[in-house]
């Protein structure tokens, strides 16, 4: 798997605005990826330091459509901790 | 903020208003607080979305149109504090740049007037007089409303009433079929054509007559005009109209007792009638000559408020609104193109004598105390029911200003007046 399709999208929530105080960024990243690699990939990305990879392994949700029950798919979910001080633009907002 | 102003043409100022960082920053901070609670945004629930967040969700456009709609009004109103404008109406305002936020206001300002040399206008007073005659045609149109139809046996006559049965046919097709219809024989007349109470002119109960009218070719109803009709009319009755006679009997029907009395007091009530109209008819020469020589400048809002106010109420007459005028206007072939201009010019002329007498009545000091008002409310309830609730509703405060306004109108023209019929010169001496 290529590096660039480890990190697939940035998390924006309100739990992960609280996170970023702390130098903590969430992404949805690939499900075969590993910590190592998503270090890799964010580093490379937004060139800043990542010492620490937490992954999360995010369930799909069942919803209804009418009669029938649908699982959404599920997706793997990765905080990185950057080097105190750093920070990612992508999150600023403007 | 940095404010400019400068008068310009009509009675307005451009007030030029630039706001500074800190007083943006202000407002873009109530912007967020109004936008967040209001705002989805996915991943954060309403009202938890921080600012950055919010303003690349919905855009810094969005984001500065909203703080601008709560802080233009704001320095708009300071500016007019600090530059001690005093507005009669909302101005219209554009936003020249959005960073720093820079805007130009038209204000519309208190209209000016130049007074001309009111005090010397004289309008001769034309007084005009019932006459005997005058009445005399009065009781003529009593006396035929009142008249009563007699049979009669005989040939018609110009002004009988009949009862006939008529049929019309236009090119073999049957128009009109009535059986017994009533028809006032008038000279002249062109209904229900032209010539046809001429042609009824001397026929006996149950004459048969068949005939053909045609209208002539410049009629005022086109799809008539110039068409042939075959008539058939069968006369049935042929009836005289019988005058009462003018005795006290007469007099006494109309509620008076003699014949003298009658005429007394027709002859009052019509006297009065013209003598207001002369009243008012003088009161506006006398305005418009004060008009005439005043120099007065009004902003153009005030003419669009007057021709709303106009529009307002001619729609009023019509109980299907908008719909309805329209459809008059063009019945009366007019374009509202047409209406607007002249309800333009009415409404021009209605400010022009507002605002002079208004000026006039500043100059002569003329002033409604509360207590006439009182008076005038006790006048306006007398001799109607429920006295209480009507003057509860009149000592409203807005329906006491615009008593007070009515009686300072009235009591402006009457100074006027004094002044134009030269009056109140004689008084001073």
């Amino acid at each position: 798997m290529h590096i660039y399709e480890v990190v697939r999208r940035p998390v924006v929530t309100e739990k992960g605005t609280i996170m970023q105080e702390q130098g903590k960024y969430a992404f949805e990243v690939a499900p075969d990826s590993t910590k190592e690699m998503i270090k890799q990939a964010v580093e490379k990305a937004f060139k800043v330091n990542v010492t620490k990879v937490n992954i999360i392994a995010m369930k799909g949700r069942t919803k209804r459509m009418g009669k029938r029950e649908i699982v959404t798919p599920s997706w793997k979910k990765a905080v990185v901790t950057l080097e105190a001080g750093q920070k990612i633009q992508l999150f600023e907002g403007v | 903020m940095k404010v400019s102003s400068e008068p310009i043409e009509n009675c307005q100022v451009a007030l030029n208003v630039e706001a500074e960082d800190a007083e943006l920053d202000k407002y873009m901070k109530l912007a967020y607080n109004h936008l967040v609670g209001r705002v989805a945004v996915p991943g954060f629930r309403k009202g938890k979305t921080p600012r950055s967040i919010l303003e690349q969700h919905i855009g810094k456009e969005a984001f500065l149109q909203e703080a601008m709609e709560h802080m233009i009004p704001d320095l708009y109103t300071e500016a007019l504090k600090d530059q001690k404008i005093e507005a009669i109406d909302q101005p219209s305002i554009e936003v020249l740049q959005d960073e720093p936020v820079k805007f130009k206001a038209i204000v519309p300002i208190k209209p000016t007037v130049k007074l001309g040399s009111y005090k010397d206008i004289r309008i001769e007073s034309s007084k005009k007089e019932i006459t005997d005659d005058d009445v005399e045609k009065t009781i003529e149109q009593f006396r035929a409303q009142k008249a009563t139809l007699v049979s009669v046996d005989r040939p018609v006559q110009f002004g009988d009433v009949i009862t006939m049965d008529i049929e019309a046919k236009q090119d073999g097709k049957v128009v009109i079929n009535r059986k017994d219809a009533v028809y006032e024989v008038v000279k002249d007349s062109y209904v229900p054509l032209p010539e046809f109470s001429e042609k009824m002119v001397g026929l006996a109960k149950g004459a048969e007559i068949d005939f053909v009218l045609s209208y002539p070719e410049d009629y005022k109803i086109k799809q008539v005009a110039g068409k042939e009709f075959q008539l058939k009319v069968i006369v049935g009755e042929v009836k005289e109209k019988n005058l009462p006679e003018l005795n006290d009997e007469f007099a006494k029907e109309s509620g008076q007792e003699t014949v003298a009395a009658l005429k007394g007091q027709i002859k009052k009530s019509m006297q009065e009638t013209v003598d207001a109209r002369g009243r008012q008819e003088f009161e506006q020469k006398s305005l418009d000559s004060a008009v005439e020589m005043s120099d007065v400048q009004y902003p153009p809002i005030m003419k669009k408020r007057e021709i709303e106010r106009i529009v307002r109420n001619d729609v009023k007459n019509f109980p299907d609104g908008v719909k309805g005028f329209e459809r008059y206007l063009k019945s009366i072939d007019k374009t509202p193109d047409d209406y607007q201009r002249e309800i333009e010019e009415i409404a021009n002329r209605r400010l022009l004598r507002a605002i002079v007498l208004g000026k006039i009545a500043e100059e002569e000091g003329v002033k409604v105390e509360e207590p006439e008002i009182d008076a005038e409310i006790e006048r306006m309830v007398s001799g109607s029911e429920n006295q209480e609730d009507l003057k509860n509703f009149f000592n409203l405060p807005q329906s006491r200003d615009s008593i007070s306004e009515t009686l300072l109108t009235q009591k402006a023209l009457k100074v006027l007046t004094d002044i134009t019929s030269g009056n109140a010169a004689a008084e001073s001496k």
